[in-house]
C-alpha cells in the first residue's frame, strides 16, 4: 500500500519553522531594546524570556534561597510541557532555533550526514543537570552557563553584536573612502543611537564558545539540545505524562528508518516502544517526511513508561554516583580567598545584591553589559572567585557608571541586580576612588589637571581641590591644584579614573571598599551615616 | 543680604559703572555702523535670541544661501536644561531656525560630549528641540575625525571635528559656566568640544589650549547663552541651585568681547580670565568692553 507524505503534518512542520522564527524574532527585538532608548526607564526587554524558563527558576531560587515572583512564569512552560512534552524546545526556545537552523544548513552544504541510526548515549545532559541541581543545593548558580536562554543571550551580547558593530563600522570606513558619505554616515549614526559597546574583556571566549556551539550541529543534528542542555533534561524528566504520543501505523510502515534517521533529537519514532518522550521536541519532521505517511501525533493520557521517558541508560548507580561527585567537586567552587576579603576590582553593578546572594542569583546572562551605556559593566574573569566566571563587574578604565542610568537594574532577569529608580542608585556606593599620588600629574609634575574634579558628577563634588607644593626633580617648587576625595559624597562612579590622562594606570581609580551592598566590605563604620550636609541650602 | 544677590549687585552696578554711557552711545549709534555685541535680557530664550541676532543686523548677514551651518552647542553632559551644564535648548532651536529661514541648505548640530554621546543629546532636550526645526543632529563619527595642523602656539596639531571644519559658516553657542580649573567656560573653552583625542591633556595648559583652538575656529557669530547660568561645581553643576537666572542672551562678532561679557557676569573682570589677554594678544578680539560697540536691550 503506497502512498504520499503527509500534508498534514508537513503544514504543522512549516508552522513549527513559523513559530521559531516569530520566537526568534521576539527574542532578538527584545534584546536589542536594552540599551539607552532615550527614556531612562525602558521597561521589558529579554528578561522575558528567562522568566518562563523553569531550570533558571528552579536554581536561582534554590541557589540563593529567595524567591523572585517573576518566575513564576516558568509554571506556564512546566504545565505546557507537562501537557505537550518538550514543545518549549521544538517551538519556543530561540537557541533551539539558532541550533536547528544552522544544523539545516550544515545538513543542505553536506557538512552533516546523517548517519542511518544514532546510537551515542543521550544521558550528558541528565548529568549536567543533575551537577548544576546539587550545585544550586549549595548555593552556587552554575544554571546560566548552559541554558540556552542565557547562553544566547551572553553570545550575542558580548560576541555577536559587538562583531557586527565592528563590522559596519569597518565598512564604514571602506564607504567613506570610496565617497559614499552619505551611507556611511547614516550607518554610523545608527550605529551610536543603538549605544553598542563593542570592547568585551571576554569576548573572545564568548565568541569561541558560541561558534563552537554551532559548529558542533555539524556533528550532530542540535548537538547542544540532544546532548548538554540542561533545561531540556529538565523538560525531558517533565515529559512523562503528556498527551501527545508520536505512533506508527504499521500497517502503513514500509520501515524504511528515514523518521528515526532525521530525528532532531535522537527521539526514536520507530519502532513504536523505542520512542522516547523525553526527547521528543514535536518538531514534526518525521511525520512530515514519512513517505507512506504512517506517522500520527495523537492524544493519549497513558503515562510511558520511565524507562521510555528518554531510555538514556540513567541507572540508578550512575545517578548516584554523579550526584556523589557533585557534592565533592561543588566545594572546590569556594575555596577561593574571594570569601575571605573582597576583591578590590570587583565593583558590582549598582542594586548588585551582596556578593553571596548576587553570585546565588546571577545567571551570567550578560544582558547588564549589553544595557550599560558606557560599555563599563565586564564580564569577570578571575575576580569573584571559579563561581564569579562570566558574572557583571565595573572596569572604570572601560567605562564608567553613568549617574543618571539605572539600565542595567532594569534588565537583570533574576533580580541579582535589584531594579532601582535614578534616584534611589544614586544615593548608592558602588566603590570609592583614591588618589594615586605617586602618579597624579599635580602631586608629582606640578602641572595643572584635576580633570577627575570637573567630571565628578555629585554635587557637592565628591573630589575637592587643594593647593599643593610639588617638589621637582630639580628642586624647585610648584604650587597646583591637586585632587583630593570626600569619601562619603563619592558613589565610586569611576569616571574619574575613566578621565584621568595618566592612561595605563589611572592615578585616580575606583575599588569596591565601602560599596553599600556589603557589610563588610567597609571602610569607616559611620561612613555613610547622614545625607551629606548641603551648603547651598 | 544673600551672597548670590551680593554677587548679583556687585556685577550690575559694575556693569553700570563701565558700560552705561557707552550702552546710550551704542543705542544713538544704532543708526549708524552696527554694533559687536548684542547682550538681551528677556524672559523667553527664544525671544532674547531672535533680538539679539536682529541687533547685529539679522541672520542673514552671516548665513548665506545654501550655506552648510554648524552650529555648536556645548551639549558636554548628560545634564537636564535646568542644571545649567549644557546650552539651552530653546536658545539652539531659535538659532536652527533663524538659520534655515536665512536660506541655509543645512543647519548642523555637532559637540564632542564628554558624557555618552546620546545621554548627553537626549537630555539636554536639544536633540529634540534641533530635530523640530529641521536641524541635522550628529553623533561624532570617528571616521570624521582628522589631525588637522592647528598652527598654534601650544597645539601644534590636534584632531578635530570634520563636520565642523568644514562648515561655510561656524556659530559657537556657549553656555555661561563656572569652571574649576580656568573659572570660567565660556565661548573660547566651547571648543574643546570641537575636537577629539586625548583631551584631558589639554587641561595641563588650558589658558594655551583655549586660545589656540579660538585661533583655529573662527565663528562668524558667538551666541552665549546666559539664561540660565552655572556659579559653582562646573562645569557640569548637579543641582538647580547650582544654578542662577540672569535670562541674558549675548550675541557678537568679536568671540572675546561676547566672553569678556559674559565674565562681567559672574562678576569677574575680564583682564583676571588670561585666556581672554592671551586671545586678545593674538588678535582675536577685544575684551576691553570699553573699546566695543554694545548694545544692550531689555524685552
Amino acid at each position: 500500500m503506497k502512498k504520499g507524505r503527509s500534508k498534514k503534518y508537513r503544514a504543522i512542520e512549516r508552522l513549527r519553522i513559523l513559530s521559531q522564527a516569530v520566537f526568534f524574532g521576539l527574542f532578538l527585538y527584545l534584546f536589542f531594546g536594552a540599551h539607552y532608548t532615550g527614556e531612562d526607564y525602558i521597561g521589558s526587554t529579554v528578561q522575558r524570556f528567562f522568566h518562563f524558563d523553569p531550570l533558571l527558576a528552579l536554581v536561582t531560587i534554590v541557589s540563593s534561597r529567595l524567591v523572585y515572583a517573576y518566575f513564576a512564569f516558568a509554571l506556564v512552560t512546566v504545565v505546557a510541557t507537562i501537557l505537550l512534552g518538550r514543545v518549549f524546545c521544538g517551538w519556543v526556545c530561540p537557541l533551539g532555533a539558532v541550533h536547528q537552523f544552522s544544523s539545516f544548513a550544515f545538513k543542505k552544504t553536506k557538512f552533516l550526514r546523517p548517519p542511518r541510526e544514532d546510537k551515542a548515549s543521550l544521558a550528558p545532559k541528565y548529568y549536567i543537570l543533575i551537577l548544576v541541581l546539587v550545585g544550586a543545593i549549595f548555593g552556587l548558580d552554575l544554571a546560566g552557563y548552559l541554558d540556552p536562554l542565557s547562553f544566547l543571550t551572553r553570545s550575542l551580547a558580548l560576541a555577536v553584536l559587538p562583531s557586527v558593530a565592528m563590522a559596519v563600522s569597518g565598512l564604514n570606513g571602506i564607504l567613506y573612502s570610496i565617497g559614499a558619505a552619505g551611507l556611511a554616515r547614516t550607518l554610523s549614526q545608527a550605529l551610536q543611537n543603538w549605544t553598542i559597546n563593542v570592547t568585551f574583556i571576554q569576548g573572545f571566549s564568548v565568541g569561541l564558545l558560541f561558534l563552537g556551539a554551532i559548529a558542533l550541529n555539524a556533528r550532530k543534528e542540535r548537538f547542544w539540545c540532544r546532548y548538554l542542555c540542561p533545561t531540556g533534561a529538565l523538560l525531558g524528566l517533565l515529559s512523562r505524562w503528556n498527551l501527545i504520543k508520536v505512533r506508527i501505523d504499521d500497517e502503513k510502515c514500509i520501515k524504511c528508518g528515514l523518521c528515526t534517521q532525521h530525528c532532531e533529537t535522537q527521539a526514536h519514532p520507530y519502532p513504536n516502544d523505542g520512542w522516547k518522550s523525553g526527547e521528543c521536541i514535536y518538531c514534526q519532521n518525521c511525520a512530515s517526511i514519512c513517505p507512506t505517511a504512517a506517522i500520527d501525533m495523537r492524544f493519549s493520557a497513558r503515562p510511558e513508561k520511565l524507562t521510555n521517558v528518554s531510555d538514556v541508560n540513567l541507572s540508578r548507580r550512575k545517578l548516584i554516583v554523579t550526584t556523589l561527585a557533585g557534592i565533592v567537586a561543588i566545594p572546590f567552587f569556594k575555596l577561593t580567598p574571594a570569601r575571605k576579603r573582597a576583591s578590590l576590582k570587583l565593583i558590582r553593578p549598582p542594586g548588585a545584591l551582596a556578593e553571596d546572594k548576587f553570585l546565588a542569583k546571577c545567571v551570567k546572562c550578560g544582558q547588564c553589559m549589553r544595557a550599560c551605556p558606557t560599555g563599563g559593566l565586564q564580564p569577570v574573569l578571575t575576580e569573584a572567585g571559579p563561581e564569579g566566571f562570566y558574572t557583571p563587574m565595573l572596569v572604570p578604565k572601560i567605562g564608567y557608571c553613568e549617574y543618571y542610568c539605572s539600565l542595567c537594574t532594569q534588565v537583570c532577569p533574576t533580580g541579582a541586580i535589584r531594579k532601582l529608580t535614578i534616584e534611589a542608585k544614586n544615593k548608592l556606593k558602588i566603590g570609592t576612588a583614591w588618589v594615586n599620588k605617586s602618579r597624579c600629574i599635580p602631586y608629582v609634575l606640578g602641572k595643572p589637571c584635576i580633570v577627575c574634579e570637573e567630571h565628578c558628577p555629585v554635587s557637592p563634588k565628591a573630589i575637592k581641590f587643594i593647593e599643593y607644593e610639588a617638589t621637582l626633580p630639580d628642586g624647585t617648587t610648584a604650587v597646583q591644584k591637586a585632587p583630593v576625595i570626600d569619601q562619603e559624597l563619592c558613589t565610586g562612579c569611576g569616571i574619574c579614573e575613566n578621565k584621568c590622562p595618566v592612561m595605563d594606570d589611572p592615578a585616580i581609580f575606583v575599588t569596591s571598599v565601602g560599596e553599600t551592598r556589603s557589610a563588610t566590605n567597609r571602610l569607616l563604620l559611620d561612613i555613610s551615616s547622614g545625607a551629606p550636609e548641603d551648603p547651598y541650602k | 543680604m544673600k551672597r548670590r544677590d551680593f554677587v548679583k549687585g556687585i556685577a550690575a552696578a559694575g556693569l553700570a559703572l563701565r558700560f552705561g554711557p557707552r550702552a546710550f552711545a551704542g543705542q544713538a549709534a544704532s543708526l549708524g555702523p552696527l554694533p559687536a555685541l548684542a547682550a538681551v535680557e528677556g524672559e523667553s530664550p527664544a525671544a532674547i535670541t531672535k533680538e539679539a541676532i536682529a541687533v547685529l543686523g539679522g541672520m542673514g548677514k552671516f548665513v548665506g544661501k545654501g550655506d552648510r551651518v554648524v552650529i555648536k552647542p556645548n551639549i558636554g553632559w548628560d545634564r537636564t536644561p535646568e542644571m545649567a551644564a549644557c546650552t539651552n535648548p530653546e536658545v539652539v532651536r531659535t538659532l536652527v531656525e533663524l538659520v534655515l529661514d536665512a536660506g541655509a541648505k543645512k543647519a548642523i548640530v555637532i559637540d564632542n560630549t564628554t558624557n555618552q554621546a546620546k545621554r548627553c543629546y537626549v537630555r539636554s532636550g536639544i536633540q529634540e528641540a534641533v530635530k523640530q526645526a529641521g536641524g541635522d543632529m550628529l553623533f561624532v563619527d570617528d571616521y570624521r575625525v582628522k589631525k588637522m595642523p592647528l598652527k598654534g602656539e601650544w597645539l601644534k596639531d590636534w584632531e578635530v571635528l570634520l563636520d565642523v571644519v568644514e562648515a561655510d559658516k561656524l556659530i559657537n553657542v556657549p553656555i555661561a559656566k563656572h569652571h574649576s580649573l580656568c573659572r570660567l567656560t565660556l565661548g573660547g573653552k566651547n571648543w574643546l568640544g570641537a575636537t577629539a583625542g586625548a583631551r584631558n591633556q589639554f587641561h595641563q595648559s588650558l589658558d594655551k589650549t583655549i586660545t589656540d583652538l579660538s585661533a583655529f575656529f573662527k565663528p562668524q557669530l558667538t551666541v552665549l547663552d546666559a539664561y540660565r547660568i552655572l556659579v559653582r561645581n562646573g562645569p557640569q553643576g548637579g543641582r538647580v541651585s547650582d544654578t542662577e537666572l540672569r535670562k541674558t542672551l549675548i550675541a557678537g562678532t568679536d568671540p572675546v568681547a561676547v566672553d569678556a561679557y559674559g565674565a562681567s557676569l559672574f562678576g569677574v573682570e575680564p583682564r583676571e580670565l588670561p585666556y581672554l589677554g592671551l586671545s586678545r594678544d593674538r588678535g582675536l578680539g577685544e575684551f576691553d568692553l570699553g573699546k566695543v560697540r554694545i548694545e544692550k536691550r531689555k524685552i
